[in-house]
């Protein structure tokens, strides 16, 4: 008796599952094995034959400047999640109080991320414009004669590009930091005035902790998310100038799509997956030093 | 162990299910395909092409249909970039509806006959390429084959601002070097405009392939042949023009700018354009981009020293295929036949001059122009479409040469390596590539 009903409740469970099983099993693992087998063949979309190659797609890729380049550019891309997460929290904080404009300013800081990615990519060529764009303008208006060339030079470029990524992630952090913010307890942060904390050790000393998880949560989904993204560099460089701005997931996206060299391709994705493995379980193991539930 | 059996049972569902669905969405697709064409005798074809169906392609298929209700053709508009390429591709080795697609690269095309998609037009008889569309349309072929068939010609040619000329004293020149233009661009640059001369970052490396269609890509010994020393010729000269003569625009801001160097020429900014025929599209919008004086056409400045040594860009383009696994291959060819000689005329307005000599240059070049044939000095103009007799080529190295050159000049011209560093990593690059695609 009691039997059966274990039984036909797990078959009622697997039932329940079933749809979103087969869609992540048909769009997510088949591909992945997939990808993984064509890691070790000269596969090229649109090519008659295949061969199995073994691992010369992981030697090429060793012996590729262009790999290491990308791999360069993704670490200068990926700093800026640490700077945005740092800036959303001082915003989220002021914001947290209450000040004029409250409510608009959240809604105004939130805006790129709903925004889309051609259109950010096309006003932010406008505003780097080295001779006649408004920073550079505004940078030889406080007396700096000589302002870098952000998109137009390849040593800025990379960094104008975290820039933009800074101001389009920077809202979605804050609100998920007001979120964390509106969750601590009044008494807590009353307790620390009475103790006659300063506001700024208030801030670091207990509010920093205590929003602690959700850092851990936005630096681990912010280094994904980043290490991951190619298209708004796609938007605006393509890779470029030189190969100054050519990350990771853009590298892949070129060989694949642009040069047709899946097999290859493949490995790249593989070798990405292996840094985003190592990066989060790192911060797995790193964070019982500083992530207070 | 239950769930065991439980979690295989649902692989296996999911696979069938996948499976049923592939069956069924093939079964639909050619009930669609041939139910159509057989219960109403028609015929009834897809051709994918990157020009928007308004700037002439769908004129021409509204022509065709009318005339022929047996046979109809239904226009599709891919964008010709990576994306868009990548859709048509996938199309065509999925077996989608394609029945005739236009390549606008050899680069393209040689991916689509190693993948089996198109078809040798060598099984039809009553058609003569090499006949209707001359010596040029030879380029395109592949193996000795014709995998379809070029309806257009190209033509690269330098747009003049010819008031400016007139003022400044100098000619309109029918063949000339690099150290000429970069002379004239000089001249009109104190003559008053801010430069003399913009160009698309695409035709940037025409020179490049000039030289190394006719010196050769690779040596003799199977290495890069980047070293040419014309490849650091050219690298000098246009950099000269940006940084010493500030006579065109420096690569950086361009490059951010993206900037619409067809509007600075028609503006008066720049007084000279290195363009191709597309160029009429934007200047006979007179109400945009108003002007009072003629436009004039030389050909491209050759980096050579002999004339002799020039072989320019240009050629034929549009290369139409069959797809090889169409089901109207017949009706697909009968089309195409009636599309280059003449039925194309509608996409002349938009530049898109018929290759095929069965349609006369001069109606052609009324099309291009026409309510504004005043405002071009026409003899250089049928010079640069018609008149000048030197041979040319049509790109065909892979895509990625074409991208390790531009990375590794791109960063010359901004400054971060000098030109010998520069021609030392194209070639190093180049010969990396060569190893690997060997």
């Amino acid at each position: 008796m009691h039997k059966s009903w274990m039984k036909r409740q797990s078959r009622l469970g697997y039932l329940f599952i079933g749809p979103n099983m087969i869609g992540v099993l048909l769009f997510f693992i088949i591909p992945a094995v997939y990808s993984f087998y064509l890691m070790f063949t000269d596969y090229k979309f649109m090519s008659p034959e295949t061969n199995f190659v073994g691992l010369d797609n992981i030697r090429r890729m060793l012996n590729d400047d262009l790999f290491g380049v990308a791999l360069r550019n993704t670490f200068v891309f990926l700093l800026a999640v640490p700077v945005s997460m740092g800036l959303a929290f001082i915003v989220a904080v002021a914001l947290n109080k209450s000040v004029y404009w409250q409510k608009t300013l959240r809604a105004l800081y939130f805006m790129p991320y709903i925004t889309s990615g051609v259109a950010i990519a096309f006003v932010w060529m406008l505003l780097f414009q080295p001779t006649s764009g408004p920073i550079n303008g505004f940078l030889r208006g406080i007396g700096i004669t000589n302002p870098p060339g952000w998109l137009s030079t390849t040593e800025w470029s990379m960094y104008a590009i975290d820039i933009i990524w800074i101001w389009f992630m920077l809202g979605y952090n804050m609100i998920i930091y007001l979120a964390a913010l509106q969750e601590i307890p009044e008494e807590l942060v009353e307790a620390a005035r009475i103790d006659g904390a300063r506001p700024w050790q208030t801030i670091r000393q207990v509010i920093w902790p205590l929003v602690s998880p959700t850092t851990f949560l936005l630096l681990i989904t912010g280094l994904i998310m980043t290490i991951k993204n190619f298209g708004i560099i796609q938007a605006i460089t393509q890779g470029g100038p030189g190969n100054s701005t050519t990350v990771l997931s853009l590298f892949i996206y070129q060989n694949a799509f642009r040069y047709y060299e899946m097999g290859y391709a493949a490995a790249i994705s593989w070798a990405l997956f292996a840094i985003i493995m190592v990066f989060t379980v790192l911060q797995w193991l790193g964070q019982k030093r500083w992530v207070h539930y | 162990m239950r769930i065991k059996k439980g979690l295989t049972g649902l692989i296996v569902g999911a696979l069938m299910l996948g499976l049923l669905a592939g069956c069924v969405g093939k079964n639909e697709t050619n009930g669609g395909d041939n139910g159509g064409g057989a219960a109403e005798g028609k015929v009834k074809l897809t051709m994918w092409g990157a020009v928007p169906p308004e700037n002439g392609p769908q004129e021409v298929v509204d022509t065709w249909n009318a005339e022929h209700p047996d046979i109809q053709v239904e226009y599709v508009r891919f964008v010709n970039d990576d994306d868009g390429n990548l859709k048509l591709d996938t199309a065509l080795s999925t077996g989608q509806n394609v029945d005739l697609y236009v390549n606008y690269t050899l680069t393209n095309l040689d991916k689509r006959i190693k993948g089996g998609t198109a078809l040798d037009l060598g099984e039809f008889t009553d058609y003569n390429i090499d006949e209707k569309m001359g010596e040029d349309a030879a380029s395109w072929k592949v193996d000795g084959k014709y995998y379809g068939m070029p309806t257009k010609k190209n033509a690269a040619f330098f747009a003049l601002n010819m008031k400016a000329l007139d003022q400044a004293g100098l000619s309109v020149p029918t063949a000339w070097t690099w150290d000429e233009a970069r002379e004239y661009a000089l001249k009109l640059k104190t003559a008053g405009f801010k430069y003399g001369l913009v160009q698309h970052t695409a035709s940037y490396v025409d020179p490049l392939d000039s030289v190394l269609v006719k010196n050769g890509y690779v040596k003799a010994d199977g290495t890069s042949n980047l070293d040419d020393p014309l490849v650091t010729k050219w690298l000098e000269t246009l950099n000269g023009m940006m940084k010493e003569d500030a006579t065109t625009p420096p690569l950086g801001e361009q490059l951010t700018s993206k900037m619409p160097v067809e509007n600075m020429f028609l503006a008066g900014e720049s007084a000279m354009i290195n363009i191709g025929e597309w160029l009429i599209r934007t200047s006979n919008n007179m109400t945009e981009f108003p002007r009072d004086w003629k436009i004039a056409f030389a050909p491209v400045p050759r980096l050579a020293a002999q004339e002799a040594d020039m072989v320019k860009s240009g050629g034929l383009g549009d290369f139409i295929a069959i797809n090889s696994k169409s089901k109207n291959k017949e009706a697909a060819w009968e089309f195409l036949k009636w599309y280059a000689d003449g039925g194309m005329m509608p996409m002349a307005a938009g530049g898109r001059l018929p290759s095929s000599n069965a349609v006369d240059q001069q109606t052609a070049i009324d099309h291009l122009l026409g309510d504004y044939a005043d405002s071009y000095d026409k003899e250089s103009l049928e010079f640069v479409l018609y008149g000048d007799e030197t041979p040319t080529f049509v790109r065909s190295i892979a895509q990625e040469v074409v991208d390790l050159r531009a990375q590794e000049y791109e960063k010359f011209f901004l400054g971060n390596q000098t030109a010998e560093v520069t021609v030392q990593n194209m070639v190093k690059r180049h010969n990396d590539w060569l190893k690997q695609n060997q």
